[in-house]
Parts: structure tokens; C-alpha cells; sequence
């Protein structure tokens, strides 16, 4: 596979690094915290995908989608209910950030203690291998589907939040979450709902995840970072722009691995270091 | 005066203890007062930058690891017993805090923490694929088998104890100095300290290449104890998960906090493997429990916890206001500064 | 009465705000309060709607003691502050400003088109963004997405301010269609004479404490002037 392959597969795990990148993107552009946790719920999603994927081994994995996003998004909400929207009463930001990086520890030390640091994947008989002949470069299903999920999530996610009254509201809280008090909106109850859409979103990609690679409960820590670097090279509050982000990211992931098989994420980050230097305000920042 | 002779007789008090060590608890305990003390020290350190700078890390780990990596590899390559290439670690460390700060400084809050986190994973990965530094292997200590254990044991024991005393020092000393002022009023506010002329950027420069050695120069120390490193133990990110830990359950801000935390981190460290045989992995757990209600129900800490319910006062850096100033203005000023240090606590009076 | 105020203390951290404050509107009237900066007429208009939460004494609305009620709720009450700055979402259309305001689905007559209709410069811009309006026009955003709440009670806080006085005449002259509904209206102004000429009765404020109170057209110049300023 020449270099153009490549670069074409780098697009398409974008597609799965903006899938990571968009939850994160979206709790933070509506409540302005950095969930830790994000990272450490996509691994937990892969795991709980895996559970459920052997209970069920006539069922294809993508079947599990919408339960997968049903269940994900109580998760988010329940948290956000219980316990992320106690510590935002709080005068100090980093209130919200320290409890999401405790929370993130312990759920990847349960991990840890529960499934074992065995790496695992979720058989697909076949249709992981799947791959199909685009101008002689060979792209895998998997990969295309990925991408083709991740952009209907993000057209979704878009429609959501433009054309709905709801979408209206968590713009609205996002902006000023004072003043949309006077129109009878509670903001914990916005921030609950962006916290499980994040979630869902979360929970999708760890599905995909689960499908695409081999992930341990280390695998969470990997994601944060990605989906971090997705959003703040995107730029505050664009989705495309985290979308374009992921797909940078997904290139220079991927052109590193071929550069030294051992790299591990080496050459995405750095990427994002020189992005990061040379354009503070991302893609196409709207705020700071 | 009477706060200086106070400091002076628990330094005095703690020298004393730390001499006589090894008589008091043997060698077990040795071992285990080495691995506290490292702890403190860089607990006090992170406490350092979150709590009295603002800037909170996730990426101290870095330091560890490169400290532990070049004392090591310097003592290999050279062939000296690691004793005397133990202060290229802080220096090292600090060289690199000093070059990565202004990058890192140009991102704030939460965009800062985690871009600490992922430099200290581009500094590991970089020293995983260097030539020479053993890749997965990792590096043994080659020019410690010289030394005899129990020499080694307590030379270790000893360096820790003056380094935790040392920086425990330093940072009492730093926030008693105008520069201890300046770097406070940051913490609080760091545009009103700069609309006052307080250098902002300096202050955090400072506190943090002091964090970087500071962290370095306890890698090194375990890591030469340890006769061993591998890029996983060195640059393991439960290094800064316990630092957050132990300052967040101890007070964070203050100086007795870290000491706290440090005391209950180990405390339930021994309770889980002797009373109840649970794994390391458990440990984190419980610990990062304890971390989590902590801040939902006494954000400030235990220390300033007890300290206000029973009126303690141990190593408190205060400042009070001038109580001449009108009315008006000083509740304006307490109304400010209370609002920030209900979390980030300067002792405030 | 629609609105009575007693004895409210209110207070920003360790700083008293308001001192026993007793202030009376009646359903459909309308009030002004003037005073200079610092009197504490943004922060009185703050605590009717919910949004100061030190404070102590009795508001009660509509038969509802709504002092220690959330924003969200007295919102839901009736109650709509238009507030200091006006305050508009960024991220949101000037329709989409608008139908924020109907989130609490009151019966009443304000709907989208009858904003509209009141203010037609408004329907040409439906779709513009709040920050390619004219302070004036944001003006009227502010106001209209007040009124798309139906709301009892209607709090103007320092609407003119910073507005040419065309625009501020426009303001002002909605506000005799706004009370054909029994709409009470109160006025936060710093242009006492504006405020006088365009509501029933008028309270000056001073350091938090209420310096003088009566009726618009019975206002003498002179003792609003030592009520204004305190000498």
C-alpha cells in the first residue's frame, strides 16, 4: 500500500478520532468543562459492547447502536445529575476538572480490577476484514462505515441543535446560563442532557472501537487525549471543524505508524503541538 | 520571631528523627519513610503549582521519568556511582520545564492540564524510541552493585528526608518573600496582580521549572533506589494521580495539606494490603473515592477542615489585611478573595 | 396589588446592596425608579427576578411569596426582566431570541407575529444575528423577548441606556401597547424625566435605601434632586 493509501485510510480513522473528539467538544462548548471521564467511558463502552456482543453472537455488533446510545446517554445524564453539577456550584473552575479526573481514575482502575489488561476485540467473523477496491487502493469496510456513522452523528447532532427547540435552549445556556434562567430554564437540567448526548456519543465510538482494534482498559487514556486535541485544534463550538480536526489527526496517526511502527501516538500529538502554537484559537475558533 | 522559631525547632525536630531512622524502625520502615518522603515532597510540589499558582498539572510525571532516565543513564555512561550524577536530573529537568513552559504557558485552565498530559506522553514516547535508553526493556543501574545494600539503603533514606525537608523549606520560606506574595495574589486573581504589577508570567515561570526539577531530582532518587527503569514505571501517569490525590484530600493551597494527604494515602495503602490483601488497582480506587467526596463535601481539603473547626495552626502562610483601609473597600477585597479561596485556601483570616 | 416589596435587604457577599427596602406596584401600573450608578436599581430588579440570592424580608407576587423562589420559576410566574445590557443570545437569530421567550408556554396575547407587528423593523431582520443590530434594535429584541413570555409583571432595566434618542422613543412609545394588555411595567431610567413623563408613579433610590416616592405628574424637581443625589 503506497503512501495515498495511506493518507486515504489516515481520513478514515478520522472519521473515528471526530466521533471521539465531538462528545467532548460538545460538553465543553455548552458547560465549558473538560470531561476526564470522556476517555475512560469510551474504553468502558468498548468493554460493555464486548459483554454484550458475546451474549449475543448471532446479533451484528452494529445492531448494538441504538441500545448502546440509550443506555450511554442515561450514564451521562445520571452523572451529570448527580454529581458534576454539585461540583459546578462551586466558585472554583477547576472544581468540575479535578472531579472528573478523580472520577475517570477510578472507573479505569475498576477496569483494571474487572477485565484484566489482556488486550481484547470484539469478532466480527469476516466483516472486520471486509475490504473493497477504491481506484485500486484497498479501504476497508469497517474504516467507510466508521466515517459514514460519524458524519450522520455529526449532521444529527447539528440538526439537534439548530432546528429544535432543545437545540435553541442549549445554545442559549451556552451562551449566557445566567440570563436563561429568565425564561424559565434551569440550567443543571441543559447541562444533564448535553452530558448524556456526550455520552452516547462516547458510547458509539467506543462501539466502533471495540470493532476496529484491540483496546485494554489502558485504551482510555489514548481517546482523551485524541478526543482533547480533536476539539481544541477544531476550535471552540465547530463540529466540522472538529470533524477536519480528527481527520488531520487520523493522516498524521497514520503516516507516523509507517514512519516507526512504534510510535504509538507520537506523531499525532506532536501535530497538535505545532497546531496548537501556531493557531491558539483552532480551526475555526469562535470563542477562547 | 516567634513564627521563625517555631519553623526552626520542627526542622530541628524533623532532622533529629530523620538521623535516628533507622534505629527507630528498621529497615522495612527505611524503606517505606523513602518512598513517604518522595511523595511529599513532590505532593508539595504540585501543591505548589495548583495551589498557590493556579496552574494545574497533569503532566508532572514527565519530570519524574526524565529525572529517573537521566540519572541513570548518566551514571551508566560515565560509570560513576549514580551519587554524583544525581543533581544532572533537577538540572536537566528544569533545563526542559524552563524551554516547554513558554509553549505550554500560552494555554490556560483546563487546556493547560491536559496539554501537560499529552507533552509528558510525547516526552515518554520519545524516549521509547531513543537508541540507547532500552526501549522496552528498559535500563538496570549498572554501577550500584559496588555499593553494599544497607550503605545504600540509608543514603537513599537520608537524601529523601533532606530533600522533603528542603522543599517544604523553600516553599514556607518563597510564600513569607515578596515573591511568596506575588504568586498568591496570582493564584487569586492573576489579572488584577497583573493590572497591579505583579509579573504574572515570572511567578509561574518560577514555580513551575522549580516543580520540574524539583520532580526530577525525586525520579532520580527513586529510580537510582530502585536500580531500575522502564518507560512505564518512569513515566506512569498514577505519579501525578497521586500527587493530585493526596494535596486534594489533604487542603490543597496550604502546607500542612500535602502532609495530610500524604499520611492518609499511605495509611489506606496499608490497610488495603494488610487488612484486606487488595491489589494495587483497588488502592487507586479507594483512594480516588476518597478524593472525589472529599471535594464534593469538604472541597478545601481535611486539613483546613480540622484547622478551622479546632482553630490549629501549624505552618500557616497569613496575610492579613490592613485594617485601616475604609469599610467599602476592605469587605470589596474580602468578597473577592473569599469567593476564590473557598476552594484554593491561603489561610485566609 | 400585583407586587409588594417589604423591608428587602440584599447583599453581594459581605456588601450590602439594598436596605429595608418597601416598594408597592399595582396590576397594570407602571413605576420608575430612578437614582445615579450604584443606588441599587439593577441590583432591586435582580432579586424580583431571582437572580441575587443574599437577601432577606418579603417579596410577594401575585399573592406568592417568592423570595426564596428560583429564577427559573418566578419566570414561570410572570415576572420578565429585561435586562441590564440587554443581554441577547449570540449564538441565536433574533427569532430564535424571540421564541426563547415563550419557552414557558403562558397564555396571553404576545405571540411571535404580534412582536412582529409591533415591531416591524424586527420582521425584516428575523434572521439576523444580535451583533449586526444597532444597540436600538437589540433594544427592541430585549424587550420583545420579554413580552413573548406574557408576562404580569415586566422589568425594563436601564433599556435607553447607550441608545440614541430616536431609538429610545421607539421603546417608550411600545409601552402604551404593552399595557393595553394590563401588563405592570417597572422602569429602571437614569433620565428622570423620561421616566416620570411615562409611568404612574416613581421611586428614587439612593445607597440601596428608597429616598422618595409619589406620583409621576406630581414629581417637584427640586426635592428629586436632594432625593437623587442625598444632600
Amino acid at each position: 500500500m503506497g503512501w495515498t493509501g495511506t493518507i486515504v485510510n489516515g481520513v478514515l480513522l478520522g472519521g473515528l478520532y471526530g466521533l471521539f473528539g465531538v462528545g467532548l467538544a460538545l460538553v465543553f462548548g455548552v458547560t465549558r468543562i473538560v470531561n476526564i471521564m470522556h476517555g475512560e467511558f469510551i474504553a468502558l463502552s468498548a468493554f460493555i459492547a464486548l459483554g454484550v456482543s458475546s451474549l449475543l453472537p448471532d446479533v451484528h455488533p452494529l445492531v448494538l447502536i441504538m441500545p448502546v446510545v440509550i443506555v450511554s446517554f442515561a450514564l451521562g445524564y445520571a452523572l451529570q445529575a448527580v454529581l458534576v453539577n454539585r461540583s459546578m456550584r462551586l466558585p472554583d473552575p477547576l472544581a468540575p476538572l479535578l472531579l472528573t479526573f478523580g472520577l475517570s481514575v477510578i472507573v479505569r482502575n475498576l477496569m483494571i480490577e474487572g477485565f484484566g489488561v489482556n488486550p481484547r476485540h470484539i469478532r466480527q467473523g469476516d466483516f472486520g476484514q471486509l475490504s473493497i477496491d477504491v481506484f485500486g487502493i484497498p479501504v476497508g469496510v469497517l474504516p467507510v462505515v466508521t466515517l459514514m456513522l460519524a458524519v450522520t452523528l455529526f449532521v444529527i447532532l447539528q440538526l439537534l441543535l439548530r432546528r429544535t427547540e432543545l437545540g435553541r435552549i442549549v445554545r442559549a445556556t451556552a451562551d449566557n446560563a445566567e440570563i436563561v434562567r429568565l425564561m424559565g430554564v434551569r440550567p443543571a437540567s441543559v447541562y444533564n442532557i448535553v452530558m448524556g448526548l456526550s455520552f452516547a456519543l462516547a458510547g458509539v465510538a467506543g462501539l466502533m472501537l471495540a470493532l476496529r482494534t484491540t483496546f485494554t482498559p489502558f485504551s482510555g487514556v489514548e481517546r482523551l487525549l485524541i478526543s482533547f486535541e480533536v476539539v481544541v485544534m477544531g476550535g471552540l463550538g465547530s463540529f466540522w471543524g472538529a470533524m477536519l480536526a480528527g481527520i488531520a489527526l487520523g493522516v498524521a496517526q497514520l503516516v507516523g505508524l509507517r514512519l516507526n511502527p512504534n510510535s504509538g501516538f507520537l506523531y499525532a500529538n506532536l501535530v497538535f503541538f505545532a497546531f496548537v502554537m501556531l493557531r491558539p484559537n483552532g480551526l475555526f475558533g469562535t470563542r477562547q | 520571631m516567634k513564627k521563625h522559631s517555631a519553623t526552626l525547632s520542627t526542622l530541628g525536630i524533623f532532622v533529629i528523627l530523620a538521623a535516628a531512622a533507622p534505629w527507630l524502625v528498621g529497615d522495612g520502615g527505611v524503606a517505606l519513610l523513602f518512598e513517604v518522603l518522595l511523595m511529599l515532597t513532590m505532593a508539595q510540589l504540585w501543591n505548589l503549582l495548583a495551589g498557590y499558582t493556579g496552574l494545574v498539572s497533569m503532566g508532572l510525571q514527565c519530570f519524574v521519568g526524565l529525572g529517573g532516565y537521566t540519572t541513570i543513564f548518566a551514571a551508566n555512561t560515565f560509570s560513576v556511582s549514580p551519587y554524583w550524577v544525581l543533581p544532572l536530573a533537577p538540572l536537566v529537568c528544569g533545563l526542559i520545564g524552563a524551554v516547554s513552559a513558554p509553549f505550554l504557558f500560552r494555554l490556560r485552565d483546563a487546556y493547560f492540564s491536559i496539554s501537560t498530559w499529552v507533552f509528558a506522553e510525547v516526552v515518554a514516547m520519545l524516549v521509547f524510541i531513543t537508541p540507547g535508553l532500552g526501549h522496552v526493556t528498559g535500563m538496570t543501574l549498572e554501577t550500584a552493585r559496588e555499593i553494599d545494600y544497607e550503605t545504600f539503603l540509608l543514603a537513599n533514606f537520608w537524601i529523601a528526608a533532606a530533600l522533603a525537608a528542603g522543599v517544604v523549606t523553600g516553599i514556607f520560606a518563597l510564600l513569607q518573600s515578596p515573591l511568596g506574595l506575588g504568586l498568591l495574589s496570582v493564584r487569586d486573581d492573576d489579572v488584577a496582580a497583573a493590572s497591579i504589577g505583579v509579573n504574572v508570567w515570572r511567578n509561574r515561570f518560577i514555580a513551575y521549572v522549580a516543580a520540574a526539577a524539583g520532580c526530577g531530582l525525586a525520579g532520580g532518587i527513586s529510580f537510582m533506589a530502585a536500580l531500575f527503569i522502564t518507560v512505564t514505571t518512569a513515566f506512569d501517569l498514577n505519579w501525578v494521580v497521586a500527587m493530585i490525590f493526596t494535596v486534594i484530600i489533604g487542603g490543597i493551597g496550604t502546607l500542612e495539606g500535602p502532609i495530610v494527604g500524604v499520611a492518609i494515602y499511605y495509611g489506606i495503602r496499608a490497610l488495603l494490603t494488610n487488612v484486606f490483601a487488595l491489589s494495587g488497582s483497588w488502592y487507586l480506587v479507594t483512594l480516588g473515592a476518597i478524593a472525589v467526596i472529599t471535594m464534593l463535601v469538604a472541597p478545601r481539603g481535611i486539613w483546613p477542615f480540622i484547622r478551622d473547626r479546632f482553630g490549629i495552626e501549624l505552618l500557616r502562610v497569613s496575610r492579613k489585611l490592613v485594617d485601616d483601609l475604609p469599610h467599602a473597600e476592605t469587605t470589596a477585597i474580602t468578597s473577592k478573595t473569599t469567593a476564590n479561596s473557598r476552594f484554593l485556601d491561603y489561610g485566609s483570616d | 396589588m400585583l407586587l409588594d416589596v417589604a423591608s428587602l435587604d440584599a447583599f453581594y457577599d459581605d456588601l450590602q446592596a439594598l436596605h429595608d427596602l418597601n416598594i408597592q406596584v399595582e396590576r397594570g401600573e407602571s413605576v420608575a425608579l430612578v437614582g445615579a450608578n450604584g443606588a441599587g436599581k439593577t441590583t432591586f430588579m435582580r432579586c424580583l427576578a431571582g437572580l441575587i440570592e443574599r437577601k432577606r424580608g418579603a417579596i410577594t407576587f401575585g399573592g406568592h411569596n417568592i423570595l426564596r423562589m428560583p429564577a427559573e420559576a418566578i419566570a414561570r410566574r410572570g415576572i420578565a426582566l429585561v435586562p441590564e445590557g440587554r443581554m441577547l443570545f449570540p449564538s441565536l437569530n433574533v427569532e430564535e431570541n424571540l421564541l426563547m421567550g415563550a419557552l414557558g408556554r403562558r397564555p396571553g396575547y404576545w405571540n411571535l407575529q404580534r412582536i412582529f407587528t409591533l415591531f416591524p423593523l424586527l420582521a425584516e431582520r428575523r434572521r439576523q444575528m444580535p451583533n449586526t443590530l444597532s444597540g436600538g434594535q437589540q433594544g427592541l429584541v430585549a424587550i420583545g423577548r420579554a413580552l413573548m413570555a406574557n408576562p404580569e409583571l415586566l422589568l425594563c432595566d436601564e433599556i435607553s441606556l447607550g441608545l440614541a434618542p430616536v431609538a429610545v422613543d421607539q421603546i417608550y412609545a411600545s409601552f402604551s401597547r404593552i399595557r393595553i394588555e394590563g401588563t405592570a411595567i417597572v422602569v429602571v431610567e437614569q433620565d428622570v424625566k423620561r421616566a416620570a413623563s411615562a409611568t404612574d408613579r416613581i421611586y428614587c433610590l439612593l445607597e440601596g435605601h428608597v429616598t422618595l416616592q409619589g406620583q409621576s405628574r406630581k414629581l417637584d424637581l427640586e426635592e428629586l434632586t436632594r432625593a437623587y443625589f442625598g444632600t
